[in-house]
């Protein structure tokens, strides 16, 4: 007889512990579905930072550039010893993002002090800080973006079209040393800063915008202010 | 006689094949076999596309990240892509736009005439940066673009604040009163144009 009982409680127990497992499930979705509902719309903003700064931009570069990207699927390894290296029939995706950035030279002014200026009678002499360089914008031309997907393989997803697109922002920022960017900015800062000082009263063959010293493509690794 | 002959092509039998085994393990090691693709890209060269000179003096930078998503109804399931942007409004002075006599000098006093502080370039979103949060369904360049415009006015409407342009002027002045003084100037009055 207790048998029985036990085993009565036993099914009741389950039972019910399916219903509330059930009534739970059901439970979650409704919570899915609210959730849904309010990411339809536009999603608050992260993070903002606000920085005071002092930054005398005199030189910008447009560039541009094509991302491709290969994508054909492959039998690789080796077999006794021996190398192969398989491309799979039918199994290509092939994709090509045009790329546009802009990059910019800048003084920062945020530490100049009197020990920036020297000055004889009618002479002046403005030691500037070391010209900086970055990457200030970048743009996707999505109109142009092309594609070659075979049936056998999926679109190329958003996650690997955002990876393609970081390794091509950080080939640009590999390829500034060799544009001379510095130099510009060295001669430009010139062109803001003599009209200024003529318009104080100085004569422009008085007036005498210097650098530490030149800058070259190696000097441009520690002049770089790129932000990952 | 017979059952020691058997026994004889057994055990030969047996070390062939242990033979055999031995040959295969040290004439395939080091073997592999990989299935996949590269995730490697090929670039062309960075192309100038163009270089100029320009004044512009940046004193409040606001750097933004902002989280966009678009969802697309489906008969059976909704579609939906969030993408996080990155970009830095920069505000402050274009120096290519002050007017003959924006700036006088009588003894030791500076008078400063600057235009309106303003935001230095529209192109401010890093766009290469962007970050794939969660993507579901089939997506088009087109709907990219559209999420790229509204991360765009997002970032406008967060850092292009009356507030912002004011700390922006604030500071302005501040810096550039403490040029003047290092240049020699005791008085310093900076005014910016409507």
């Amino acid at each position: 007889m207790k048998r029985i009982i036990a085993l009565v409680i036993v099914v009741i127990l389950v039972i019910a512990g399916l219903f509330c497992c059930d009534w739970h499930l059901q439970s979650n979705d409704e919570d899915g579905k609210d959730t849904l509902y309010q990411a339809v719309d536009t999603l608050p903003m992260l993070i903002m930072q606000v920085q005071k700064c002092s930054k005398l931009y005199t030189a910008e570069y447009r560039v541009h550039k094509i991302i491709t990207h290969d994508d054909a699927l492959r039998l690789k390894g080796s077999f006794l010893q021996r190398q192969f290296n398989i491309k799979m029939p039918l199994a290509d995706r092939k994709i090509a993002i045009p790329m546009d950035a802009k990059l910019k030279a800048y003084i920062d002014f945020t530490q100049f002090s009197e020990k920036n200026i020297e000055r004889q009678g009618d002479k002046i002499t403005i030691l500037l800080p070391d010209p900086q360089v970055t990457m200030t914008s970048s743009k996707i031309d999505q109109k142009n973006v092309r594609q070659y997907v075979a049936l056998t393989r999926a679109q190329f997803s958003d996650a690997e079209l955002s990876s393609y697109q970081q390794q091509g922002r950080a080939s640009i920022i590999e390829s500034i040393p060799r544009m001379g960017i510095l130099e510009q900015a060295q001669a430009n800062a010139a062109k803001v800063l003599v009209p200024m000082l003529a318009e104080m009263g100085y004569k422009e063959e008085n007036i005498t915008i210097a650098f530490r010293r030149s800058y070259g493509p190696k000097d441009i690794q520690s002049l770089l202010k790129i932000e990952d | 006689m017979m059952t020691k002959i058997k026994i004889g092509i057994g055990i030969a039998v047996v070390a062939l094949i242990a033979a055999a085994l031995l040959w295969l393990k040290s004439a395939t090691k080091g073997d592999y076999v990989d299935f996949g693709a590269e995730d490697a890209i090929e670039v062309t060269p960075t192309q100038i596309q163009s270089m100029k000179a320009i004044g512009e003096w940046e004193f409040l930078s606001v750097s933004a990240e902002e989280l966009v998503d678009t969802v697309r109804k489906g008969l059976f399931k909704d579609d939906e892509l969030v993408r996080i942007y990155y970009g830095t409004l920069r505000l402050g002075l274009n120096m290519h736009q002050v007017e003959p006599g924006w700036i006088i000098v009588q003894g030791d006093t500076v008078t400063m005439t600057l235009p309106k502080i303003g935001l230095l370039d529209k192109d401010f979103i890093d766009e290469g940066r962007t970050k794939s949060f969660y993507e579901s369904g089939s997506w088009k360049p087109e709907d990219r673009e559209v999420l790229y415009k509204k991360a765009y006015r997002q970032m406008l409407a967060h850092g292009l604040t009356p507030e912002n342009l004011q700390a922006a002027e604030a500071n302005a002045s501040q810096q550039l009163r403490n040029m003047m003084q290092s240049m020699g100037y005791a008085n310093v009055k900076i005014t910016f144009k409507e």
